[in-house]
């Protein structure tokens, strides 16, 4: 009975001593592959209003993700998200229909990100911004 | 019954992998005055194996272009979490690999398990020796530092004193009149492919020569140690009433598997930069050489042997006569005594070579 016991204790110490093994392993590859978050990085972006004219838009990446500026036609900013809420493809601007169209499959937003048609389930995400000494600050 | 045994049961009656493990494992019986230097292909199995993954790690991080290289390699060491203990763990594992062979190799020759039949045991292993040392070079130049840059210059101008096709073949193995980005790529491929299929292609081999004519007696502790081999049919060597390997012999890989570890990881993280100089820290650069270039402790000798000769040439003849000499060592030692201590040439000479080429790495190193 002793020797039993004895077996068991010996036999769980040891597979504890392999699980801390395969941990010490195990944590540090997961860490290496691990996608890194680097925070404050594109925090703000900065984009001059001169490269802003009527109707046109300026593609940029924010928070490691797509996103848009747009200046429409009556001279009113607009930043948004790019990434469509459907299945993440980046939406295209109609510079004539003053509209996003989201290729993948058919999406249609409004110039401020509301959906009109297609199967995108929310509107584009707002980004909020200020304009200061010329240049339009996102984030 | 448990799980763990439900499962093999129901895998047991389709593969038979009772008997199996019956023929290979605990039936597979071993010399009884087998010793600890039979651990050593297990040892080398694993950091093989351990290159292999460390390597595929790091060229999730690593780029093979000349312009990135060198910063790709210092992100990984400072930027990306436990980069520095992949990096580390790769080329401290590739000196390892290299010493751990050089023993794997002495003992063989010191209890002359080299001898006939195991005549392809014994260049199986002498390729993989040289293909250990080749992926070692071709992995040198990767981080394209100084050191890489200089070190593989060096090593691949050494090639030119062959007569005739020398200078053909430095282009040929530089892909250009210098060591460049064309080296780079050439290098690349034959660092993260070629030479590790080959390498495991001929492990392979290797293993398959030691199952087909069994494991060889050690020398020590018998009476009669001469080899008993004649040339007349095959016949496997067993070992009727010896030790079986596993669970017994297999405990003994396990200790000098853990014993290993414990020595390569004291060094990746006490001493790891033991085999990086400071030129290991600066980028290439194709005009300027650094003073006092050196290449690896393992072609020191080489080196040395290099610059001993007034002709280069010479230099690398005698190289390759005494590299054709030891890979032709069981055609030339037809001696049927295996013990070391009866063999008295073979322990002059041998013991003569591991003091000249000591003698020649340290001279090297300090020349």
């Amino acid at each position: 009975m002793v020797v039993k016991e004895r077996r068991t204790f010996l036999g769980v110490c040891l597979g504890a001593l392999f699980a801390a093994g395969a941990g010490a392993i195990a944590y540090p590859v997961f860490r290496y592959l691990a996608p890194r978050h680097e925070a404050g990085n594109n925090s703000k972006v900065e984009i001059p209003e001169s490269e802003l004219t009527a109707g046109n838009a300026k593609y940029f990446e924010y928070q490691g993700k797509a996103a848009v500026l747009i200046r429409r036609n009556n001279g009113a900013l607009v930043a948004l998200s790019a990434v469509c809420t459907h299945l993440g493809c980046v939406v295209q601007w109609q510079k004539e229909k003053e509209e996003f169209l989201c290729p993948c499959h058919a999406g249609l937003f409004t110039a401020d990100g509301t959906v009109i048609s297609g199967p995108p389930p929310k509107p584009l995400e707002k980004l909020s911004f200020v304009v200061a000494n010329g240049k339009v600050i996102i984030g | 019954m448990s799980l763990l045994k439900k499962i093999y049961g129901w895998i047991d009656v389709r593969i038979g992998a009772g008997e199996l493990v019956e023929k290979e494992l605990t039936g597979y019986l071993l010399p009884r005055n087998i010793n600890v230097w039979y651990s050593m292909g297990s040892i080398l199995l694993v950091i093989f194996s351990l290159q292999v993954v460390t390597g595929i790690m790091l060229l999730v991080y690593y780029v093979p272009d000349a312009d990135k290289a060198f910063h790709s390699v210092t992100h990984i060491m400072n930027n990306v979490p436990f980069g520095w203990l992949i990096r580390l763990c790769h080329a401290v594992g590739s000196n390892m690999m290299v010493l751990i062979l050089l023993f794997h190799m002495l003992s063989v020759l010191f209890m002359g398990s080299y001898k006939s039949p195991r005549e392809m045991n014994w260049l199986s292993g002498f390729i993989l020796f040289n293909l250990v040392l080749a992926v070692s070079l071709t992995g040198y130049l990767l981080p394209w530092s100084q050191l890489s840059f200089w070190a593989t210059t060096v090593a691949t101008n050494s090639v030119g004193a062959i007569p005739y096709v020398g200078e053909f073949l430095v282009e040929f193995l530089r892909g250009g009149k210098l060591v460049g980005p064309a080296t780079l790529g050439r290098f690349f491929a034959m660092h993260v492919l070629i030479i590790p299929l080959t390498i495991a292609a001929v492990v392979g081999a290797h293993l398959f020569f030691l199952q087909r004519t069994g494991v060889s007696t050690p020398p020590f502790g018998l009476t009669d140690s001469r080899n008993r081999w004649q040339e007349d049919n095959y016949r496997y060597e067993s070992h009727p009433g010896g030790i079986p390997f596993f669970p017994n012999y297999a405990l003994q890989d396990m200790t000098s598997i853990a014993v290993y570890f414990a020595f390569f990881l004291g060094v990746v993280f006490f001493a790891p930069y033991i085999f990086f100089p400071a030129d290991a820290f600066v980028p290439a650069n194709p005009f300027q050489t650094p003073d006092h270039i050196k290449p690896e402790w393992y072609f020191l000798a080489n080196y040395q042997t290099l610059k001993i000769f007034p002709s280069e040439f010479l230099g690398l003849a005698v190289q390759g006569a005494a590299m054709t000499f030891l890979a032709l060592l069981p055609f030339i030692d037809r001696g049927v005594e295996k013990h070391p201590l009866k063999r008295p040439l073979f322990m002059v000479c041998a013991i003569g070579g591991i003091l000249l080429y000591l003698a020649l790495m340290i001279w090297g190193h300090y020349s």
